[in-house]
C-alpha cells in the first residue's frame, strides 16, 4: 500500500472517500471498464444480439480488412471532418471579433447560441425540409433566381457538404462564443501598442489577436474535432448513409452493422479499430498541443 | 464476472426494477402493427375477439413502418416483443434465424385449420423446413393510378398499356403525352422543355430496396427477369440479369427526357401526394392504396402496363405470427387463429382496407367496393389471370440484400454507373452472402 | 462605413440563425394539403393551428387524415415528461456523484488515488461508440431495456469530464475555509455538504446546464435502449414522425409543429438561465 504522501494525522480518509467515491466507481466499473472489456470480446466473436456469442478469432477484423465500405466511411468522416471544422472555426472567429468590436450584447450572443441548444434530431429535420428538392425553401430561392434546383441531400457530390452545413449552422455561433470568451481575455494594452504602432484592424487581428488566443483555439480544435467524429443524428435523421454512402459516416456504419444487420461482433471489431486510430490521432495532437502554450503565459 | 457486476447494479437499485404480471387469469396480449389504417378494423377483430374469450384482452401496438422493425429488434433483444406480431415475408426470415417466431404448426395440425381456405400461393411462404411461423391474412397486387382530369386533357387512354424495355412501348408514349412543361408544351411535342417541367407524366418509387414491389420490379419481370432460383428461400439471385438491367436503364432514361424527375431531385412527399397536388400525372399502387385514392373521383386505376411477358404484377402477403418469447402461447394462437379464420376477415373484408387472404372474406371486400362505386377490376383481374401476378422473393439476408441492391439502383439513376456493372457487381455481393457465388 | 458594414455581418448571422426556426413554424401552421402547391409567401394562405392539434393529439384519426397527416399517435405529453425525467435525473445525479467523486480526488488522501485517476482520465480520450454496444448489452443482461434505470444508469453515477472538470475546481478551493471548519469538528462527509458544496454553485451550476443541455438532445443511446412506447423520449419520438408506412413521405407539417414544440424548453431555459448559460459557455471554454 502507498504510503508516499500521507498526512500527519497518520492514517488517510480511505474510508469516508470510498464513500465519495461509490457512485463514481460503480458508474466506471460497470460501464467503462467492463464494456470496454465486454467490447473487445465482442469483436472476437460473431455475436448477433439473439444468440450466444461464439469466438471466431481474428475473422472479424479480417473481414474488415477487405470491408471497402469501412474503409470508405472512415474516407467520408475524415471529409466531414475538414469541411465542418474549417467552416465552423472561420465562421466562428469571424462571429467572434465582430461581437468582440461591436458590442457586448447578451441578448445578441443568446440568440446565436440557440441551434447549439435544439435538439440534433429536430436540426436535421428542419434542415431536411428547408433542403429539400421539390419543396424545400432554398430551392425556392434558387428557382426564383432562374437557377435549377438542387438535390442537396439526394445529390451525391451534396450530400455531404450539405450536411456538413447543417452541423457548422448549429455549431458556428457556439464556436462563436467559446473565441469570443478567448479574446476577451487578450488585454486592453496589447492592442493599444497595437494602435501606437498604427498597424490597421485586420493586422492587429492576424498579427495580435489570433497568436494570443493560440491555447484556446487549440481548445476549440480539439473538442470540434472529437465531436466532429462522433456525427450521428443528422446523418440518422437525413440522408441514412445514402446517396451512394456518400454520407455513411463511421458512427452510422456501425450502428447500422450492429442494429440493423444484428453483427454485434462485427460493429465491436469496428469499434476497437476505431479506437486505435483516434489513439494514434491523438497521440499526434498531443504533440501539437504541447508546443501552442500561450505567448502570454 | 458478467453476473457479478449485473448483481452490484441490481443490488443498488433493486427498487427500480418491477415490470407488469398477468393478474390472475386474465391474460392481456399485445398484438403489434404498423399501418394506422387498419388498426381501426383490427380493432373491431380484437372487440370480437374479446367477446368470445372474455379472459383475454388485446392490446394493439401501433407504431411508423421503420419504428416497427427497429422496435421489434429491441423488443426481441430484451424479451418483450408482442406476442402477436403482424409480419411482412421478406423480414421474416431473419427472426426465424434467431429462433424469436413460433412453429405453429403441430397447433395447425392439432386444430385442422383449413389451409385451403386462403387464397393459393399465401400460405406456403411461411413454411421453412417443415415449420410453419404465420397464418396469412391479406394479399395484394399492383396496378397504375393516374389522374382522370389529366388523361382526358392529354387524349391518352390507358385501359390498355403496352412496355418494353427498347422504346417503353405505349405506356412511354402515354407518359410523354402527359407530361407538361411551364410553357403548356407536352412531352412528345416539339419544343418540350425537359429543364422546366410542370407536370410529370409519371412519378416512379425509385426508394423501393431490392424488391421493386412498387413498379420496377413488375416492369422487370414483365421482361421476363426473375429474382431468385427458389422461392421461397432460394440462395441464389439473379440480380446480374440483362432484363433488369434494361429495366433500370430504361426508368433512368424517362428521367433524362424529363418524363420524370430526376432521381437526386424526387420529392421527398410520397407518390400519393405529388399525384395528389397534380404535379404528376400516373404513378403505380398498391391494393392496400385503393380506398385513399378513390376518396375523391380525382384519381382511377387501370391495369399494369402488358411487357413482353405478359402484365405481371408482385403479388405479396401478410401474415400473423407469435413470438417465441410469449409468456401466452395458448392465448397468442388463439388469437392468431381468429385473425386467420372468416370471424376476423370477414370484418376486414366488410370494410374493404384490405384484401384478406381468405377468398370467401376477399370476394366481401370485392363487393364492397362494388358497392361504394370503386373500381378495383385492375387490381382483382390481375389477380385472377394465369400467371398474372408473382411472389416477392423471400430468403435469408433481406436485410442486407435491401441495402446492396438499393445501393447498386441508386447509381444507375444518379448516372454514375451503366445497370449491367452496378448490378453485377451488386449480384456478386448479394450471392456471397449464401455462399454462392 | 466599416462599423455599418461589420453590422451588417453581424446582422446576416443572426438572419441566418433565426430564419430556419422562422419557416419552421411557419410550416407548421401551414395545411398539410397545401404543401405541395405552396406559394413560399411570408405567412401560409390558410394558416392553421390543426397541426399543432394533432402533435398534441387532440384531434381524432379522422381528423388527422383529413388534415394531411398519418393517424399514427403521437403522444406528445408523454414523451415530454420521459424527456423531463431523462434529462432530470441524469442532471442532477451526475451533477451530485461526480461532485463527490471530484472532491475526493481533489482533497481526500487514500491509496492509488493518482492511478484511479489517472485511469479515469484516460476514459475521456476513449470514443463514446466503443463503449456503447456493450454497454447496450449489460442494459441488456441487467433486463434493463426499456425502463428508466437502463436510460439513465450509465451517465447518471458519472462522467469523466465531468470528474475531471470539477476537480479542477476543487483543487482551487481555499484551504482555510476547510480547516476553519475542521476546526469547528466537522467530518470531511460534514464539510463537503456544508460548506465546500454551497460555496461552488457557480461551477456546479456550469456543468449542471451543459449536462442539461447535452441529455435533453440525446438521440443514440435512448433509441437504442428505449424506444418503447412508455420510456420514449422526445428526440426518439419526432422520428416517428419521419416516416410512418412504407410508401408514405414525411408529414412535415406535423413534423415541423413537433419541431417547434420541442424547442419550447430550450428557449424557456434560454429565458430563465440566458446569462448563466451564455457564461458557461465560455467558461468551459476557458478552463
Amino acid at each position: 500500500m502507498s504510503t508516499l504522501s500521507l498526512p500527519k494525522r497518520g492514517r488517510d480518509d480511505r474510508r469516508v472517500a470510498l464513500v465519495f467515491l461509490a457512485p463514481a466507481l460503480v458508474g466506471f466499473g460497470v460501464f467503462y471498464v467492463y464494456p470496454a472489456l465486454l467490447g473487445t470480446w465482442y469483436s472476437m466473436t460473431d455475436w448477433n444480439l439473439l444468440s450466444e456469442p461464439a469466438f471466431v478469432g481474428a475473422d472479424n477484423f479480417v473481414t474488415l480488412l477487405h470491408d471497402s465500405l469501412f474503409w470508405n466511411s472512415l474516407a467520408v468522416t475524415g471529409y466531414y471532418v475538414v469541411l465542418t471544422i474549417t467552416v465552423q472555426m472561420v465562421g466562428g472567429l469571424f462571429l467572434a471579433a465582430l461581437m468582440h468590436r461591436l458590442t457586448r450584447s447578451l441578448v445578441l450572443r443568446s440568440l446565436l447560441v440557440v441551434p447549439w441548444l435544439v435538439p440534433n434530431v429536430t436540426v436535421g429535420l428542419l434542415w431536411m425540409w428547408l433542403l429539400d428538392a421539390d419543396l424545400g425553401f432554398f430551392n425556392h430561392l434558387l428557382t426564383g433566381m432562374g437557377l435549377d434546383n438542387q438535390g442537396f441531400l439526394t445529390a451525391p457530390d451534396l450530400a455531404m457538404p450539405s450536411v456538413s452545413m447543417i452541423n457548422a449552422w448549429t455549431s458556428t455561433g457556439y464556436t462563436a462564443l467559446l473565441l469570443y470568451a478567448g479574446m476577451c481575455l487578450v488585454p486592453k494594452q496589447v492592442y493599444e501598442a497595437a494602435a501606437l504602432d498604427g498597424a490597421g484592424e485586420l493586422r492587429t487581428f492576424f498579427r495580435v489577436t489570433l497568436p494570443l488566443m493560440r491555447p484556446i483555439l487549440a481548445f476549440v480544435l480539439v473538442v470540434s474535432l472529437i465531436g466532429s467524429f462522433q456525427l450521428f443524428d443528422t446523418v440518422a435523421v437525413t440522408t441514412k448513409g445514402g446517396p451512394v454512402n456518400a454520407t455513411r459516416v463511421i458512427y452510422y456504419y456501425i450502428y447500422e452493422q450492429a442494429f440493423t444487420h444484428f453483427k454485434m461482433g462485427y460493429a465491436s471489431a469496428m469499434a476497437l479499430t476505431l479506437v486505435l486510430i483516434l489513439g494514434v490521432l491523438t497521440f499526434v495532437q498531443m504533440r501539437i498541443l504541447r508546443a501552442s502554450t500561450s505567448d502570454l503565459a | 464476472m458478467r453476473r457479478a457486476a449485473a448483481l452490484a447494479v441490481l443490488l443498488l437499485t433493486a427498487a427500480c426494477g418491477a415490470s407488469a404480471q398477468e393478474d390472475g387469469g386474465k391474460v392481456t396480449l399485445t398484438y403489434g402493427l404498423w399501418d394506422d389504417v387498419q388498426q381501426g378494423v383490427y380493432q373491431k377483430c380484437a372487440d370480437a375477439f374479446q367477446k368470445a374469450n372474455p379472459g383475454i384482452t388485446i392490446k394493439i401496438q401501433q407504431s411508423g413502418w421503420e419504428q416497427y422493425w427497429q422496435n421489434l429488434t429491441t423488443q426481441m433483444v430484451s424479451g418483450e416483443a408482442p406476442d402477436v406480431i403482424t409480419m411482412q415475408a421478406s423480414y421474416y426470415p431473419q427472426f426465424v434465424k434467431n429462433g424469436q417466431l413460433l412453429d405453429i404448426e403441430p397447433m395447425v395440425k392439432a386444430d385442422k385449420v383449413d389451409l385451403t381456405q386462403y387464397r393459393a400461393g399465401l400460405a406456403e411462404p411461411w413454411v421453412k423446413d417443415g415449420k410453419r411461423y404465420g397464418l396469412p391474412k391479406d394479399w395484394d397486387t399492383m396496378a397504375v393510378v393516374y389522374n382522370v382530369e389529366q388523361a382526358k386533357k392529354a387524349g391518352v387512354d390507358l385501359k390498355n398499356l403496352t412496355w418494353n424495355p427498347a422504346d417503353g412501348g405505349t405506356f412511354e408514349k402515354a407518359i410523354a403525352r402527359l407530361t407538361v412543361d411551364s410553357a403548356g408544351k407536352r412531352g412528345d411535342e416539339p419544343g418540350f422543355d425537359k429543364g422546366k417541367v410542370a407536370v410529370h407524366g409519371y412519378i416512379p418509387e425509385l426508394r423501393d430496396g431490392a424488391l421493386g414491389q412498387n413498379g420496377w420490379g413488375d416492369l422487370a419481370v414483365s421482361n421476363g427477369f426473375s429474382f431468385i432460383d427458389k422461392n421461397p428461400f432460394g440462395t441464389k439471385y439473379f440480380y446480374d440479369s440483362p432484363k433488369l438491367a434494361e429495366t433500370v436503364e430504361w426508368f433512368k432514361r424517362l428521367s433524362d427526357k424529363g418524363y420524370t424527375a430526376t432521381y437526386d431531385k424526387a420529392s421527398s412527399l410520397g407518390v400519393d401526394s405529388v399525384l395528389d397536388s397534380g404535379k404528376a400525372a400516373l404513378g403505380i399502387t398498391g391494393s392496400w392504396m385503393i380506398n385513399t385514392y378513390l376518396a375523391t373521383d380525382k384519381f382511377a386505376f387501370a391495369p399494369l402496363p402488358e411487357g413482353p411477358q405478359g402484365r405481371k404484377s408482385a403479388f405479396n402477403g401478410l401474415a400473423d405470427v407469435v413470438y417465441s418469447g410469449t409468456q401466452h402461447k395458448e392465448a397468442a394462437w388463439k388469437w392468431v387463429k381468429f385473425l386467420g379464420s372468416t370471424g376476423c376477415q370477414d370484418i376486414v373484408g366488410d370494410s374493404a382496407v384490405v384484401f384478406p387472404a381468405i377468398n370467401s372474406s376477399a370476394e366481401r371486400a370485392m363487393k364492397a367496393h362494388e358497392k361504394a362505386g370503386r373500381d378495383v377490376s385492375a387490381f382483382t383481374s390481375i389477380a385472377e389471370a394465369k400467371d398474372g401476378t408473382f411472389l416477392l422473393p423471400v430468403s435469408d439476408h433481406g436485410d442486407e440484400i435491401g441495402q446492396i441492391v438499393q445501393t447498386a439502383l441508386e447509381e444507375v439513376w444518379l448516372g454514375q454507373k451503366a445497370a449491367t456493372t452496378a448490378l453485377t457487381a451488386a449480384n456478386t455481393q448479394v450471392n456471397e452472402l449464401f455462399g454462392t457465388r | 462605413m466599416r462599423r455599418i458594414l461589420a453590422w451588417a455581418c453581424l446582422a446576416l448571422a443572426i438572419l441566418i440563425t433565426l430564419f430556419p426556426f422562422y419557416w419552421m413554424l411557419r410550416t407548421a401552421i401551414t395545411p398539410g394539403r397545401e404543401l405541395a402547391t405552396d406559394n413560399f409567401a411570408l405567412l401560409p394562405e390558410h394558416p392553421t393551428l390543426i397541426n399543432f392539434e394533432r402533435v398534441l393529439g387532440l384531434t381524432t384519426r379522422e381528423e388527422t387524415r383529413a388534415a394531411g397527416g398519418s393517424g399514427a399517435n403521437l403522444d406528445f405529453f408523454l414523451y415530454l415528461r420521459n424527456s423531463f425525467i431523462y434529462t432530470g435525473l441524469i442532471t442532477v445525479a451526475q451533477t451530485l456523484f461526480c461532485a463527490m467523486a471530484g472532491y475526493a480526488f481533489a482533497r481526500l488522501r487514500f491509496p492509488f488515488r493518482d492511478a484511479l485517476f489517472g485511469l479515469f482520465v484516460a476514459a475521456l480520450m476513449v470514443p463514446p461508440i466503443f463503449t456503447l454496444l456493450p454497454s447496450f448489452a449489460v442494459v441488456k443482461q441487467l433486463g434493463w431495456l426499456n425502463t428508466f434505470q437502463g436510460l439513465v444508469a450509465p451517465s447518471m453515477l458519472m462522467t469523466p469530464f465531468a470528474i475531471f472538470f470539477l476537480r479542477q475546481f476543487f483543487l482551487g478551493f481555499p484551504r482555510e475555509v476547510e480547516q476553519a471548519a475542521t476546526i469547528d469538528g466537522a467530518g470531511k462527509w460534514t464539510l463537503f455538504w456544508r460548506v465546500v458544496l454551497p460555496m461552488t454553485r457557480g461551477p456546479l451550476l456550469t456543468l449542471a446546464l451543459t449536462t442539461a443541455v447535452w441529455a435533453w438532445n440525446d438521440y443514440l443511446w435512448p433509441l437504442l435502449i428505449a424506444p418503447g412506447e412508455e420510456t420514449r423520449v422526445l428526440t426518439a419520438a419526432l422520428g416517428i414522425f419521419l416516416k410512418q408506412s412504407p410508401n408514405n413521405a414525411p408529414d412535415w407539417t406535423g413534423l415541423m409543429a413537433g419541431s417547434a414544440l420541442s424547442v419550447i424548453p430550450v428557449l424557456l431555459l434560454l429565458v430563465f438561465f440566458g446569462r448563466r448559460l451564455v457564461d458557461s459557455i465560455q467558461f468551459s471554454g476557458l478552463k
